[in-house]
């Protein structure tokens, strides 16, 4: 296992390499700067920013400058935040959106994961067909109407919470439902699916006969199996929820990354939007890593090779 | 299926599995949570203090005067600062700030600011004219990559010593006999200089910040500032506070504890925030929601005219938009009283270029829209009835049903066919900038209060003349400084349509008292009060 982990881990140096490399071309080949305004800057200021900030070298002296910059750890200044690090900026939102994220989902779960046994177990039940329906509509409502929706509720009508900000617990309710539920919907259909297909396996009917309950069936034997669907999906997933929600943190005002890798890429932050990209590209590496840890895991049938 | 017949089992064997007990203690760790910021919030609902809460558009890329840009920020550093002059709240010639008065040498070229005595900095050091030396310096210093520099030029030598010319700072005309006593020379007279003065880049900063370790989020306290307020706290997209300052020389005057800028990117968060009662003066209202607040009484609704034109840029390198009879004629079409009334719902119907009031500009010449005209100049053009006209692209950066009027009138009453094209910001500016365009909805907004600011970038390869426009006699008139002539020639040559010019919509809450803003994003906080 740790030979199987090892060399995943350095699979990703390759990757990460592709990845930088074409991010950074890309972001170049865009039209318009960093320091494009709607006022034009006079040519003798604009050279020396420029300058200021190596963007007058050549591109693959900057591209070679920034690999070295990057192996050691140090993403670069902003281009925008003229007195900020990009890794003082991820230090300060990742943390926003990885404790948004954490509440989300564990909402996705704790929503989604006993919902969708119970329509498995309950299969063409009343039940089964509400959860069909509250799942319909989280996959089928956007966040950014589902956002509102409860900020206006929540927020406006009822006045029980803040309808924007992160500063006190009680800010953390509407983002991390509204991102949750979304999510849950779809762990939910996901859960009750894999667990279907389960509950209809020759093992089952084995526990059945000899006389096992139907809970111990159900927690001990189907739901590793029934699992195996929403562990899959929830490696991206996870990555995608820590790494933040762009609608999300719009919709509450919340200073989390998400927002802050939208708002680089319209203002070609080019540091920012890099260093943004390679820590989203890393997460999703180690979510995928333990994905397929975990399923080696739940299913007996796999092993680490 | 007999699955279901266990359910009650199921339900009960749930509570005893481990599964069971993590999940609840999960929820119950989520529920302390959220019953704990409930008994916050109660708390925190009465401000002892008054503190006026504004909502805040764009993260600040900088609270230094010498590298802001955005009107976003000065905002924030109009309340930490203050220049020599200040912008007039009713118009007009600036007012003194941190100079009590000034004096002008008979040619126009020495300029004298006598300092207050009694202009201390938030840590009670006395305002020196060594502070505004040394900002005024920095901000020339090729490698401090200032974006705004040019606002500098006007001082002999600036833009010599800016491009490397002169090695010496000393002979930027910049003096200071005594540390009250600022002496100015120009390069040569400039009848906007008191403006230019008056602008936010000209707002100094602590002879110890400057050459220092920039201000930023991490170390916001370190920031002295010689304003009304004092910065105390900076967390970035989150909100910015300061604190009056004991130290200002008009404190009696300041009403207000401090001033929390809460940022807000979004106007429909805005909007809600404002409506639950978090914030007390918004930046924007929503277009659709701009008719119901207009309706309300009393209504949070204010409209405060800017000195921003709205226009279409026309790339005069492309046929047919070479021809000065096509976009004479485009612009002829249209009706801009309707156009304000029935669809941008704000703001001034734009008959010329420069609005009327930007520094002293009083517009000699307007359009004189006429459909009959603008039929016959496009059929002399060589396109009667609009046939044989090709399908042009008009691009713009914000979705604005404005354009749609157009290109429906431009449709109707000219028999020609526009195609509307949407694009992200910078791209469209970069194709603005590039020529790479056919006609552009677009923006000016200048940065000081005077006509050249906006003229000036339409002469002969100015970076700023989008429509890439040549005109020797548009040239020589803003050399010469007649704005009037240069904004009736304009309207003949016409390289861009003038639509309307805009305004800022937003909502005070009523417990906002006195609360000043300007045509050219200036905001007046001295006066400001909260009940």
């Amino acid at each position: 296992m740790f030979r199987f982990i090892a060399r995943r881990l350095l699979q990703t140096i390759p990757v990460l390499l592709v990845i930088i490399t074409a991010t950074f071309f890309m972001v170049r080949f865009v039209p318009g700067g960093p320091f494009t305004s709607e006022k034009a800057l006079p040519p003798e200021i604009l050279r020396n920013i420029e300058a200021h900030y190596g963007l007058d070298q050549p591109l693959w002296r900057q591209y070679v400058n920034y690999l070295g910059q990057v192996a050691r750890g140090d993403l670069g200044p902003s281009f925008k935040y003229t007195n900020r690090s990009v890794n003082e900026i991820i230090g300060q939102t990742l943390p926003v959106s990885l404790e948004l994220g954490g509440w989300a989902l564990l909402v996705a779960l704790a929503v989604g994961l006993p919902l969708g046994v119970l329509a498995a177990v309950r299969r063409n039940s009343w039940l089964d067909y509400a959860c069909s329906v509250i799942g319909m509509i989280g996959i089928c409502v956007p966040v950014y109407v589902g956002g509102p929706l409860f900020a206006l509720l929540f927020g406006v009508y009822l006045q029980w919470v803040n309808v924007s900000g992160w500063y006190e617990g009680i800010d953390r309710v509407l983002p991390a439902l509204t991102l949750g539920l979304a999510y849950a919907a779809y762990i939910m259909r996901m859960t009750r699916g894999g667990m279907l297909e389960v509950l209809g396996q020759d093992y089952i009917r084995t526990a059945r006969a000899k006389g096992a309950s139907e809970a111990r069936i159900v927690l001990r034997h189907a739901l590793r199996g029934g699992l195996l669907p929403v562990v899959a999906f929830l490696g991206p997933a996870v990555a995608g929820i820590l790494t933040g929600s762009f609608v999300i943190e719009t919709v509450f005002q919340i200073p989390g990354l998400g927002r802050q890798f939208v708002i680089s890429a319209f203002s070609r932050d080019y540091t920012l939007i890099l260093g943004t990209v390679i820590l989203y590209a890393t997460l999703i590496v180690v979510c995928n890593l333990i994905v397929d840890i975990a399923q080696v895991w739940l299913n007996p049938k796999l092993k680490f090779e | 299926m007999s699955a279901s017949r266990h359910a009650t089992g199921f339900f009960a064997a749930l509570r005893m599995t481990d599964f069971g007990r993590r999940a609840l203690l999960c929820f119950l760790g989520f529920y302390m949570a959220i019953s704990s910021g409930c008994s916050k919030r109660a708390a925190s609902a009465a401000p002892a203090e008054k503190i006026l809460r504004i909502s805040q558009r764009n993260e600040p890329a900088t609270l230094d005067p010498q590298l802001a840009t955005l009107p976003d920020e000065f905002f924030i550093i109009r309340a930490l600062g203050e220049g020599l002059l200040v912008p007039n709240p009713d118009g007009g010639a600036p007012l003194p700030g941190a100079a009590e008065r000034y004096e002008v040498s008979p040619d126009g070229l020495i300029y004298t600011f006598h300092l207050r005595a009694n202009a201390k900095w938030s840590n009670g050091d006395p305002v020196t004219t060594y502070d505004f030396q040394a900002s005024y310096f920095e901000a020339l210093l090729p490698m401090r990559a200032a974006p705004k520099a040019s606002l500098f030029f006007p001082i002999k030598n600036a833009k010599a010593f800016y491009e490397g010319k002169l090695s010496s700072i000393i002979e930027v005309g910049i003096a200071t006999p005594d540390k009250h006593t600022l002496v100015i020379t120009l390069e040569e007279p400039n009848a906007d200089f008191l403006s230019i003065v008056a602008s936010g880049s000209w707002i100094p900063r602590h002879r110890d910040n400057v050459g220092c370790q920039q201000i930023g989020p991490e170390n916001a306290t370190t920031r002295l500032s010689n304003g009304p307020f004092i910065l105390i706290d900076w967390k970035p997209n989150q909100h910015i506070s300061v604190r009056k300052s004991p130290h200002y020389w008009d404190a009696a005057n300041v009403k207000l504890d401090g001033i929390r800028f809460l940022a807000m990117d979004n106007g429909d968060t805005e909007e809600r925030a404002f409506r639950a009662g978090q914030l007390d003066v918004t930046m924007a209202v929503p277009f659709t929601k701009l008719a119901g607040y207009r309706a309300e009484q009393p209504s949070p609704l204010r409209s405060v005219p800017l000195s921003e034109t709205r226009y279409i840029a026309l790339n005069t390198t492309r046929p047919p938009l070479d021809d000065a009879r096509v976009r004479r004629a485009l612009a002829l079409a249209l009706d801009r009283q309707t156009l304000v009334e029935k669809v941008v719902l704000t703001g001034q119907p734009a008959f010329n270029f420069v609005p009327a009031g930007l520094g002293d500009f009083t517009p000699t010449a307007r359009l004189a829209e006429d459909t009959d005209e603008a039929r016959r100049l496009l059929a002399a053009a060589g396109f009667p009835g609009g046939r044989g006209f090709p399908r042009l692209e008009l691009a713009t950066w914000v979705n604005s049903p404005v354009l749609e009027a157009v290109q429906q009138r431009w449709r109707r009453e000219l028999g020609i066919e526009v195609a509307l094209a949407q694009r992200e910001a910078r791209t469209h500016l970069a194709a603005l900038a590039g020529g790479d365009y056919a006609m552009a909805f677009m923006t000016a907004i200048p940065d000081y209060d005077s006509a050249a600011d906006l003229l000036t970038q339409l002469t002969t390869g100015n970076p700023g003349n989008y429509p890439h426009w040549h005109d020797a006699g548009f040239d020589r008139l803003v050399a010469a400084s007649d704005w009037p002539a240069a904004d009736k020639l304009l309207i003949e040559a016409m390289p861009l349509i003038p639509l309307y010019f805009n305004a800022q919509n937003f909502l005070v809450a009523p417990r906002v008292k006195n609360w000043r803003a300007d045509r050219l994003w200036t905001r007046f906080y001295r006066g400001v009060s909260v009940e």
